[in-house]
């Protein structure tokens, strides 16, 4: 019941449920239950790069030369990301640690979560670059009503989640009278319950919340402007599509019934409540192009086209985790946008923009107009 | 379930005098590919648009209905692969296969 750092039992972890079964002890990889997550491991680590590495003084003089609501598209974003980095540089740490079971998947959630810190450096990395005062920024995360209002929505599964296993922790299962909140029946179906939906919309978080963002930084590169930043972007795009096959593969397993066979129970019970969370996210993901879009769209983006987007990269999603697709789009309106999502490994695009080694320290920034010739919006 | 091949290809003396072909069937439409590289780039070349991001098996993007026959991985991916499905851009087509798209 009470997380210990180092459990005294004996027993085989690899009869163990990813969650839930006995605290890990021994950090050993020389039997695993589940081997994809220690590839995952390998995989990320492969992909290790630093925000610093990438020059962006060319980004600072585009910046100034956008027009004042292509700024506030590019700022906006930028927010949205620091916002939903800084929930996943802790929570997967916060609220899945103590209740892992399988020291290959312990392994994995932290050395996901490290790389979102990465990613949170490079926002300032980025804003620092291209503004004198980025306290103006980071400040406004807190007090913008449209990013604090998906605060709550990427927050609410993991809090409750973290909030339930806290009681147990220390209480055990029963209901219990929490001052501020009322009753709080804590069972340990209701625990693996929590747990389900949380990695469902930690799943939505990476795989769909994302990708509005990162379509316009593409869509300003595309028009050469502000290329480091997308060169950044597309490091973190790059992990977050690791990090989605993370969380798809424990839904797939838990769902299949392969790892807890209670779990199985579990996930066809929550399998409305789960489309439900891919469907919101959706929604409000279209609402957040509407608000960036609000005085004027960008060349080759607009809401509409956006939002089509957004439905198509749900469908994606629903599917890889067993889900029917929901919406009707059929048809990717902006696949140009693949072309940037690629690994850096398969050099099919013209316009890949080259990652230099640490050693040389920064990347060129110039790209030749000729880069672009075939691209077109 | 897919069978996984972790052997890198077969004998390529063979290929070059010979190659084997293999009729993929989408709908109404099919097209020969051979076993020399994956599906999705020859799915591309043939026109048909194929969902892809990181074109190296751990996205799941590319994820497609594998309706009847084989296919292979030169190296098992890392993004899931339900029951009946197929990552393209990673899959060798090692029989004639049936797809679908979404
Ligand atoms: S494109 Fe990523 S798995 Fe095929
Ligand atoms: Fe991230
Ligand atoms: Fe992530």
């Amino acid at each position: 019941m009470s997380y210990s750092t180092f459990n005294r039992k004996h027993f085989d972890s690899t009869k163990e449920p990813m969650f839930f079964g006995e605290n890990v002890n021994v950090a050993r990889y020389d039997q695993q239950k589940h081997p994809i997550f220690e590839k995952l491991i390998e995989k990320q680590l492969s992909f290790f790069w630093r925000p610093e590495e990438v020059d962006l003084s060319t980004d600072r003089k585009d910046f100034q030369r956008l027009e004042a609501h292509e700024q506030h598209i590019f700022l906006s974003n930028l927010k949205y990301q620091t916002l939903l980095d800084s929930v996943q540089g802790r929570s997967p740490n916060v609220a899945f640690l103590p209740i892992v079971s399988l020291p290959e998947l312990e392994t994995w959630i932290e050395t996901w979560s490290f790389s979102e810190t990465i990613h949170s450096r490079s926002y300032t990395h980025i804003i620092r670059n291209i503004v004198n005062d980025p306290s103006k920024i980071f400040d406004d995360i807190v007090n913008n009503e449209e990013i604090t209002k998906r605060a709550d929505s990427v927050s609410i599964y993991y809090d409750r989640l973290i909030e339930m296993v806290n009681i147990y922790n220390t209480m055990g299962t029963g209901t219990f009278t929490i001052p501020g909140k009322g009753e709080i029946t804590v069972s340990m179906a209701a625990l693996k319950k929590a747990l389900y939906l949380t990695i469902a919309s930690v799943n939505v978080l990476e795989a769909i919340r994302f990708y509005v963002s990162f379509a316009c930084s593409f869509g300003f590169a595309e028009r050469t402007l502000m290329e480091g930043n997308a060169k950044i972007i597309k490091l973190i795009a790059r992990d977050e599509a690791l990090h989605l096959t993370g969380t798809q593969h424990m839904l797939n397993l838990m769902a299949s019934g392969k790892d807890d066979p209670e779990m199985a129970l579990i996930a066809a019970e929550c399998q409305d409540e789960v489309r439900n969370i891919f469907i919101e996210a959706a929604e409000q993901e279209k609402e957040w192009a509407a608000y960036l879009f609000k005085d004027g769209s960008m060349i080759g983006l607009n809401a509409q086209i956006l939002g089509q987007y957004v439905e198509y990269i749900t469908n994606v999603r629903m599917q890889a985790v067993g889900l029917e697709a929901h919406f009707a789009t059929k048809n990717n309106p902006i696949p140009w946008i693949n072309a940037w999502l690629v690994s850096d490994n398969v050099q099919v695009a013209p316009q890949e923009a080259e990652i230099s080694s640490y050693l040389v320290g920064q990347t060129d920034n110039s790209l030749d107009d000729s880069d672009f010739d075939d691209f077109d919006l | 379930m897919i069978p996984i091949s972790m052997t890198s290809t077969s004998n390529s003396a063979d290929k070059d005098t010979n190659p084997v072909l293999h009729k993929v069937t989408l709908g109404e439409r099919f097209l020969m590919v051979s076993e020399d590289e994956p599906l999705l780039v020859q799915l591309e070349r043939a026109g048909i648009t194929v969902e892809y991001q990181c074109r190296e098996g751990y996205c799941s993007s590319c994820s497609i209905k594998l309706l009847k026959g084989t296919v292979v991985y030169l190296s098992e991916p890392l993004a899931w692969i339900h029951d009946g499905h197929l990552l393209a851009c990673c899959a060798i087509v090692k029989s004639d296969i049936d797809i679908a798209l979404y």
